[in-house]
């Protein structure tokens, strides 16, 4: 009686300890719990986007999660994010966002707070470790709608070998009565870059970024913003300064005329080609082609160039943003996987291979790291521009590709002579007001 | 039990079994590309047409709601869907008319025998089989006034670079000298085929009347001629009206919007914008436009 009374304790028991077990994923193997699971993320396309795909095996080895990266240029990859979204297919389980488009997406994705724990990864991305720049450039509505993944910002890029040359020093002393020097503000990057550009010799002071593109309104708002004034305020209000505009406008030229002959169709292609071919001072860049200017294979300027905060203007410095956040879509059937692989894109011990591999961090612990500084010298200058003082945001709202639209016309029209800048400036404000009204009535 | 004679029973059988085999098995067979292309033309259209009486932020996650001619209204109240429609007739015209001088002029040139006559006439038509996207980032390249070839001849004849991408009249030539280098071929290749079957009579008729180059090409070369014209106008407009992926490439409608033809106007509104209904009505523009042209082309070629 009492060896059947064990026999029914003991199976009791059994089966009570298998039940938690399964219950409890603490007792499950990783790579076995997500055995047979495959995600599939839309990125986009660089050096950073580029060593994550390089080293995404190693994630995959350890959870057992198979990953198919789409990676695609920016313009595509927004486009097939937003066929996806909208008709819900659950084709992608993740998807980077760049920073404007965040509003326009916002409610397909999962608030942050509430993307699922971590069951083979250490821990959940702790957000206090992203610069806050970064942060608030993936939220909308006082919601964090990812995890804020390449800390990104349009910065000051220049050649420092002829800054510290003695004899240019000596020149430009006796010519314009200072110091030749890291331009502080932006008269100083137009004497510096004037004393420098030589047309003969093919060399130019700065490098524009002109061609109608999103660039080329990032570079207005840039510009803009330096000079203190800016499009849209947090509450839709249209509060573009035409005076100061103008007056930006008028600097811009300035600085045209120290540029490449290309200055008014000039793109990426085109200031790579001038920066990496030795026949560029300045320009501003966005750190992953940093990578690229300083890769001694491509580029006769490895080793010689510096980074700095953004010379101030009227207005101060400003450094324009362009974040991407990675995002879990709603309509996704594997959040649980998805989420894992954002934490070991985001975790401290993959994000150092990462940065090794090429891909630019978005964590302070990484950006701070005396020795990664030592080996990637841009990142305290990226820190400085992403800093709230700096950091500056492009208009957050659904319309924003009309609006972006709007900005790189009408800066295209002026900087090409078609049109006044006061007249276009006050021709853009009522365009814009029109579509902010068109939305504000929606 | 029909009343009719066997015979005439089994005649009416075959006839109807004759009947069925000529008129209905035909259709059996085209059924599948019938209805592939029911599928991806006739639905789209249908469909784009449905669209444009909407209104449907492809990317707000909203149903879309009928909007009847909201759309229409719209745009035609819209400066930049005017503006559109006048660089793409302005394309169209332009672009057209000198590839179809250029391909008459040399189909009528090459018209003979010489050496290497095959080889040279098959060289000439190379560019209508590049890409135009292709095509257009060799223009991009090309027209680059710091690296591109045609600056470098520029420079060597000792005038300043010229930023042809970058000035709003020199942008749109830039962009129909690119489509003229690539189309003219086509124009040629249609009327070379023509003239090369020409019969000799009515030349060695005017000959011996005495009628100079002129007069034969006026009189006689043209007449002929006129049906391929129509054909190889007709097939060109309807291409030009659908000039977009070199454009993109060369200049994304810019400087400003002085190369934002129809094309890259619809591409914008609906890929940037996502408001598909809008896009959707300004295709139905380009269709109509594309119809007319069409339509008074050959009501053209049937008045000859």
């Amino acid at each position: 009686m009492l060896k059947q009374k064990n026999i029914i304790l003991s199976l009791f028991l059994f089966l009570l300890i298998t039940s938690f077990m399964i219950a409890n994923p603490f007792y499950v193997n990783a790579s076995e719990q997500y055995d047979n699971t495959e995600i599939r993320v839309l990125v986009w396309r660089d050096a950073h986007s580029k060593a994550v795909k390089d080293k995404v095996s190693e994630f995959e080895k350890e959870t057992g999660i198979d990953v198919i990266i789409d990676d695609l240029p920016t313009q595509s990859l927004t486009q097939k994010m937003a066929m996806n979204l909208t008709s819900k297919t659950g084709k992608y389980d993740i998807v980077a966002v760049d920073e404007p488009y965040v509003p326009k997406f916002a409610s397909y994705f999962i608030n942050y707070n509430d993307w699922p724990q971590p069951k083979a990864m250490e821990n959940k991305v702790d957000l206090s470790i992203v610069p806050q720049g970064a942060v608030d450039a993936g939220s909308w509505q006082n919601e964090v709608k990812g995890l804020p993944i390449n800390a990104n910002v349009y910065m000051f890029t220049y050649r420092k070998d002829l800054i510290n040359d003695k004899d240019l020093k000596r020149k430009f002393k006796n010519e314009y009565d200072y110091e030749l020097q890291t331009p502080e503000n932006l008269n100083q990057l137009y004497e510096i870059g004037k004393f420098l550009s030589d047309e003969k010799d093919q060399f130019y002071g700065w490098a524009p970024f002109t061609v109608k593109s999103e660039g080329a309104t990032v570079e207005f708002m840039w510009l803009l913003r330096s000079f203190g004034t800016k499009i849209l305020n947090d509450d839709l209000e249209v509060v573009l300064n035409v005076d100061k505009a103008v007056k930006a406008i008028d600097y811009y030229k300035k600085l045209l005329e120290i540029s490449p002959p290309s200055k008014l169709s000039m793109g990426h292609p085109e200031t790579i080609q001038n920066m990496e071919s030795g026949k560029l001072f300045s320009t501003l860049q966005w750190p992953a082609i940093i990578a690229g200017h300083e890769n001694p294979e491509n580029s006769v300027v490895a080793g010689k160039l510096a980074y700095s905060t953004n010379p101030a203007g009227p207005g101060g410095a400003s450094a324009i943003t362009g974040v991407w956040t990675l995002a879990i879509p709603k309509s996704s059937d594997n959040k649980q996987a998805a989420a894992e692989f954002a934490y070991w894109w985001g975790s401290k011990k993959s994000g150092r291979e990462l940065v090794e591999a090429g891909m630019s961090p978005m964590r302070k612990d990484l950006l701070k790291d005396p020795e990664l500084q030592k080996k990637y010298p841009w990142y305290q200058a990226l820190m400085n521009n992403l800093s709230e003082k700096n950091a500056v945001h492009r208009p957050r709202f659904p319309q924003y590709p009309k609006v972006s639209d709007e900005i790189s016309t009408y800066f295209s029209r002026v900087i090409s002579g078609s049109m006044e800048a006061e007249t276009a400036m006050i021709e853009l404000k009522e365009n814009i007001n029109n579509i902010v009204e068109e939305y504000k009535n929606e | 039990m029909s009343k009719l004679p066997k015979k005439t029973r089994e005649t009416s059988l075959k006839k109807k079994s004759l009947w069925f085999k000529n008129k209905i098995t035909p259709y059996g067979f085209l059924s599948p590309a019938l209805l592939i292309l029911a599928g991806v033309l006739l639905f789209p259209l249908i469909y784009s047409f449905f669209l444009s009486f909407h209104e449907w932020n492809m990317a707000s996650g909203e149903a879309m709601k009928f909007s009847f001619l909201d759309n229409y209204i719209k745009l035609f109240k819209s400066e930049s869907f005017w503006h559109s429609i006048k660089l793409q007739l302005i394309f169209v015209g332009a672009s057209v008319s000198i590839e179809l001088i250029i391909g008459l002029a040399v189909a009528i040139f090459l018209n003979k025998d010489f050496f290497a006559d095959k080889l040279v006439r098959a060289l000439l038509l190379l560019p209508a089989f590049i890409l135009p996207v292709v095509s257009g980032l060799a223009f991009r390249f090309m027209y680059n006034p710091q690296y591109g070839a045609i600056n470098w001849f520029i420079k060597k004849l000792g005038f300043a670079p010229i930023p042809f991408l970058s000035h709003p009249k020199l942008a749109f030539l830039a962009i129909v000298i690119q489509d003229i280098w690539r189309m003219w071929p086509f124009m040629f290749m249609i009327l070379y085929a023509s003239i090369s079957t020409f019969p000799k009579a009515p030349y060695e008729a005017a000959k011996i009347s005495g009628a100079n180059r002129w007069q034969i090409f006026r009189y006689i070369t043209l007449p002929l001629l006129k049906p391929s014209i129509v054909i190889a106008v007709i097939l060109r407009v309807l291409n030009a009206l659908k000039a977009f992926s070199e454009i993109y490439v060369m200049t994304n409608g810019g400087p400003g919007n002085a190369t934002t033809i129809l094309s890259l106007f619809i591409y914008k509104n609906a890929f940037d914008f996502y408001d598909m209904g809008f896009s959707a009505g300004v295709s139905y523009i380009l269709v109509i436009i594309a119809l007319i042209f069409s339509v008074f082309l050959v009501k053209k070629q049937f008045d000859f």
